[in-house]
């Protein structure tokens, strides 16, 4: 009894001194409102989930004691975007300022959540952008809703010593993709050109992207979806007929049974985007130097587009209490060259900053140091990048991308893929009417 | 145990000597149990195993292979972002430990006026504290959330302990450990002796409801350990995260971003540590009797 | 609460104050609870219910201010959840799960519970804590592992099928993945279950079984005929919250999802719930669907929670 009794006892000092500190450091962390006061220093937080974030805001910090810049990291994507809506709807708790990926600002616009920094956004930051980046954190209007960071132009990765090992040639067609896949497949039954993830939606709009599609568009006052359309068909008929015949493998990227492929080489190549060093550094590390970037294959010989795989601005909430500052701090950061040469060393990004890219990517990722022009033939690729607008309910298109082509993956089934777009559409259409929108056919 | 005493000669079902039954164990039912314990710690061995491997080694050697990174990877995982993981750690015990407690000290008080006395709208009462069992956490996060942003607590450690406390099996736990431990007349010679029903309460009832009491708190410690949809919608400000929330963080990077696998696993290895700690040093009070006193009767 | 601790001197007047006291005793030994269960669960389950009766509209392309209005729904978003097909089969799933786990778990839970209180059984302490232990990682971490464990390439299992020359299906694969997820559920919760039912075990008085093994019973029998019969209320009760917490099902499926193809994002009604409110950013169509979930629920276990009460609590006055 007395052992309980002093246990106890020792149990409730400590947890009041927990307690304590708790309060303490309860009151020390900013909860996104900003404790600014006229003339004192302002505070800002920021949410992000992109590495390299927190150098540049020291280095932001150190030239600006009176706008002191905290990071948040918060998980990557979605749960980032669900935690900022609830927030903006419960009234606070949201940051000052967010990552937004490019798919997620006409959602987040149309949450109300993010505030218009036309007025506050220092002038010529506009033109440090290209024409179609820029139009991504405007969606055509006058407002900016953001300040682009950085883009994912996709390309594909191979092994150049499994290619050598089996007499491969580097495909420049799709058509050539899928006769490389099929001689691959044959000469070595375990091994996969790559496969077809029903888990990464980004990564197939992207291909439709370069074919020319586009799942949203704006009409006057009305949306329009668009994923039925002739370009996606394509898209989809190509890679179904692939898995189907089994050249193409069916399983989901980023699981751990992809981190061992990608080591082991049955997964001979990626199409991806230009961040993939980074991935590949840190999933497949001991492949250092084996693999090599090419441009994606075209649809037409000699044509030169492509599509594009993540990449995000940095926005200021409209439950910001200094938009002026929290502005002035994006524009800083996606546009002065020694944040975007950070950005672009610690973090991995590729930044969207025009003038700044030479000196940011001066040399080749570490990963790909025997192919020393990567960066050079990367920016060539970037300005091919083919237009997309993004719609209010991405999240459903994306979710039934998910459920739609899982199924149609495992069944393996080049009809399958096809009625995986007509659900995706479908989906799409019926979520943007039941919430209220106008939708034209 | 009892002793036995020689059998009539008639009832013979099993024949042989009690003495040696009684000695020699039975290999059948200790290889039962063993094997359940052999399935139910084989991930814990892959944990082991997996987080003393490099990022390099995880994904191309045979995965019950052990290697020599161990102390690397705690290493790298106290160095993400200025030791962070080990915030998380202490938040956790924070949350657990404080949010425990007070739990125990609700569902006692709760238990002991539902198992002690008989009063208007005792069972409509304990019918709904029950029936919050059935609710679960996901539904009731998002509400949560708004009703403590009016109140402007949300992303502060409130927010995750004030829910964490209510807690309806802990309370329906205590009021089965008020009744069976604590016997009405020691409760009424406590009234006649004169002591008021607070001091009844605490110097004579609470003392014998320890070991059950100890019981809920360490059901309810490991409940909020191991909560996720909680402290993930509540909080915002990384350094305020559980264990739980920052590791799938660590997974969940992005797409352009490597999942930090060994790190998570590292981390999921440190983690699991306090609590089989705490289970071994508290064995003797790991007796949820769920219906004590149906057996008595 | 102070007020209520008074050190009455023995007799005279104290006694019907304290009869009042002892009358309002019980309100404010429960009033904690009940002020916490109204804030953090009642008024959340009111509000949710209130969101479910409400909907929003847009107006225009619905970018900006003001675009966006709460209106009243009345009950379309429950005539929505009913009828969506996505939810229904989610219910159907779960069912089947539920009847796969449940019996599996408790079945296991009572053997070695049983081979606990056994007499002849060996290495009883090491397998008690080490069936117990995994009721100390959570949901997220254990499917993280275990999907460790199914994926083939990286799979111990399948590493020594393979050399076997074994040719085993993929655990992932359609027909097979709600074994992978219940067998999640399983591991981690039969340890538990094992406790309360040897704890119910260790509280019956050997008088009742002593007789029997004079006569010569085997431990089987005793088993069977004797324990298992007079631990049925533990086992009833262990059943019963089992049984809500299979049809709640949400961190297995959810962290195994992003492995493999054959998950969708509505596999467990919860998830349909997760995916209204966070991916369609619909939290009206989530409190609906939950109200459905949490009724239903409610329904199922009253019958149980009636019969529960008269024999779990025989020995209150």
């Amino acid at each position: 009894m007395r052992l309980h009794t002093s246990l106890r006892l020792a149990a409730v000092v400590a947890a009041t001194a927990l307690l304590a500190t708790a309060c303490s450091s309860g009151g020390d962390d900013t909860s996104g409102d900003s404790t600014g006061s006229s003339g004192g220093k302002v505070e800002l937080t920021f949410w992000t989930w992109a590495p390299g974030m927190e150098e540049v805001v020291d280095a932001w910090n150190a030239k600006n004691p009176d706008i002191h810049v905290t990071v948040n990291k918060q998980d990557g994507g979605d749960p980032a975007v669900t935690k900022l809506l609830t927030a903006i709807k419960a009234g606070s708790g949201a940051p000052d300022v967010f990552q937004t990926e490019y798919q997620k600002i006409p959602t987040l616009v149309s949450s109300d959540a993010l505030a218009d920094i036309a007025d506050v956004l220092p002038d010529g930051t506009k033109d440090h952008f290209a024409a179609g980046t820029w139009e991504a954190v405007t969606l055509g209007s006058d407002a900016v809703y953001g300040v682009p960071q950085d883009s994912g132009p996709m390309e594909l990765y191979y092994r150049e010593d499994i290619f050598q090992q089996y007499g491969l040639q580097v495909p420049t067609t799709w058509e050539q993709y899928a006769q490389v896949a099929e001689q691959l497949h044959t000469a070595d039954p375990t091994k996969y050109l790559g496969t077809f993830s029903a888990t990464d939606a980004g990564w197939f709009t992207g291909l439709t992207q370069q074919a020319g599609a586009s799942w949203w568009g704006i009409d006057g006052d009305a949306w329009s979806v668009d994923i039925d359309s002739e370009a996606t068909n394509k898209v989809a008929q190509y890679w179904g007929d692939l898995v189907e015949k089994g050249v193409i493998d069916n399983k989901p990227m980023y699981t751990p049974e992809w981190n061992a492929a990608l080591n082991d080489g049955t997964q001979a190549g990626w199409v991806s985007a230009i961040w993939a060093p980074g991935v590949l550094q840190g999933n497949a590390p001991d492949t250092a130097g084996k693999w090599k970037m090419a441009p994606m294959p075209q649809w037409s010989e000699g044509d030169d587009a492509t599509g594009n795989w993540g990449g995000s601005a940095s926005s200021v909430t409209t439950q910001s209490k200094h938009p002026k500052e929290a502005a002035e701090f994006i524009a800083w950061m996606n546009s002065d060259q020694e944040a975007v040469t950070i950005l672009a060393q610690k973090g991995g990004l590729y930044p969207a900053d025009l003038p700044g890219q030479a000196e940011a990517l001066a040399s080749p990722p570490e990963f790909f140091s025997n192919q020393p022009d990567f960066y050079t033939v990367a920016a060539d690729i970037a300005t091919t990048v083919q237009p997309f607008t993004y719609g209010p309910n991405v999240n459903v298109a994306y979710s039934a991308y998910n459920d739609e082509f899982g199924k149609a993956t495992e069944a393996k089934q080049a009809s399958a893929f096809l009625d995986a777009v007509a659900a995706m559409q479908k989906a799409t259409v019926d979520d943007l009417t039941s919430s209220g929108f106008t939708v034209k056919d | 145990m009892t002793t036995t005493l020689t059998r009539p000669p008639v009832a013979v079902t099993h024949p042989g000597p009690t003495k040696e039954r009684r000695q020699r164990p039975s290999t059948r039912a200790t290889l039962v149990l063993l094997l359940g314990a052999a399935y139910c710690l084989l991930p814990v061995l892959w944990v082991v195993t997996a987080s003393t491997k490099s990022a390099g080694e995880l994904f191309t050697t045979f995965t019950l292979a052990p290697s020599t990174h161990l102390w690397e990877n705690v290493q790298e995982l106290s160095a993400y972002r200025g030791g962070l993981f080990w915030r998380w750690m202490a938040n956790t015990a924070l949350y657990a430990g404080v949010g425990a407690l007070l739990s125990v000290a609700v569902s006692a008080m709760a238990g002991y006026g539902l198992a002690k006395y008989q009063f208007a709208g005792k069972r409509a009462i304990f019918n709904v504290i029950l029936a919050g069992v059935l609710v679960p956490g996901v539904i009731l996060a998002i509400p949560q959330y708004l009703l403590l942003a009016e109140v402007g607590l949300t992303n502060t450690y409130w927010s995750v302990l004030l829910p964490s406390i209510i807690s309806p099996y802990g309370i329906y736990l205590s009021r089965i450990y008020a009744a069976a431990s604590v016997p009405d007349d020691v409760l009424e010679a406590a009234r006649t002796d004169g002591a008021g029903e607070w001091r009844t309460f605490s110097r004579i009832a609470v003392p014998m409801m320890v070991p059950g009491l100890v019981t809920v708190f360490l059901f309810q410690f490991v409940a909020i350990w191991n909560n996720f949809m909680l402290p993930y919608i509540m909080l915002g400000n990384d350094r305020l995260f559980p264990i739980t929330v920052g590791l799938s963080g660590l997974l969940n990077q992005g797409a352009s971003q490597p999942a930090m696998y060994t790190s998570v696993i590292t981390g999921a290895l440190l983690s699991i540590i306090p609590l089989a700690a705490l289970f071994l040093t508290l064995q003797r009070y790991w007796q949820v009797d769920l219906a004590a006193g149906a057996v008595k009767a | 609460m102070t007020s209520l601790a008074t050190t009455v001197t023995a007799g005279t007047a104290a006694v019907p104050a304290g009869r009042r006291r002892r009358r309002l005793a019980p309100y404010a030994y429960l009033a904690p609870a009940m002020v916490l269960f109204t804030l953090f669960l009642a008024l959340p389950i009111g509000y949710a219910l209130y969101l479910s009766f409400r909907t929003v509209k847009v107006s225009g392309l619905g970018l900006g201010k003001g675009a966006r209005t709460e209106v009243w729904a009345g009950f379309d978003n429950y005539a929505r959840a009913l009828t969506d097909p996505a939810f229904v089969a989610s219910v159907g799933r779960v069912v089947v799960y539920g009847l796969i786990l449940v019996p599996t778990m408790l079945g296991l839970a009572l053997l070695f519970a049983l081979l606990l209180d056994a007499r002849r059984t060996g290495a009883k302490g090491f397998s008690r804590v080490s069936i117990f232990l995994p009721y100390a990682v959570p949901a997220v971490i254990a499917s993280l592992l275990w999907g460790f464990l199914y994926l083939p390439r990286v799979s111990p299992f399948y590493y020594v099928f393979d050399r076997l020359g074994w040719d085993v299906p993929d655990i992932l694969s359609p027909g097979l993945v709600m074994f992978a997820i219940a067998n999640i559920g399983l591991w981690g919760g039969v340890g538990f279950n094992m406790i309360v039912i040897y704890t119910a075990l260790k509280a019956i008085p050997s008088e009742l079984y002593e007789a029997a093994r004079l006569d010569g019973a085997s431990e089987v029998a005793i088993a069977w005929r004797i324990k298992v019969p007079v631990v049925m209320p533990s086992l009833i009760l262990t059943f019963l919250f089992s049984m809500i917490a299979t049809l709640q099902v949400f961190a297995e499926p959810m962290t195994l999802r992003p492995l493999t193809n054959t998950i969708s994002s509505t596999w467990s009604p919860l998830m349909t719930v997760y995916r209204d409110a966070f991916t369609r950013d619909d939290i009206y169509s989530a409190a609906a669907t939950s109200v459905v979930i949490a009724v239903a629920t409610f329904a199922l276990s009253f019958g149980f929670l009636r019969l529960v009460q008269r024999r779990a609590f025989a020995q209150e006055g």
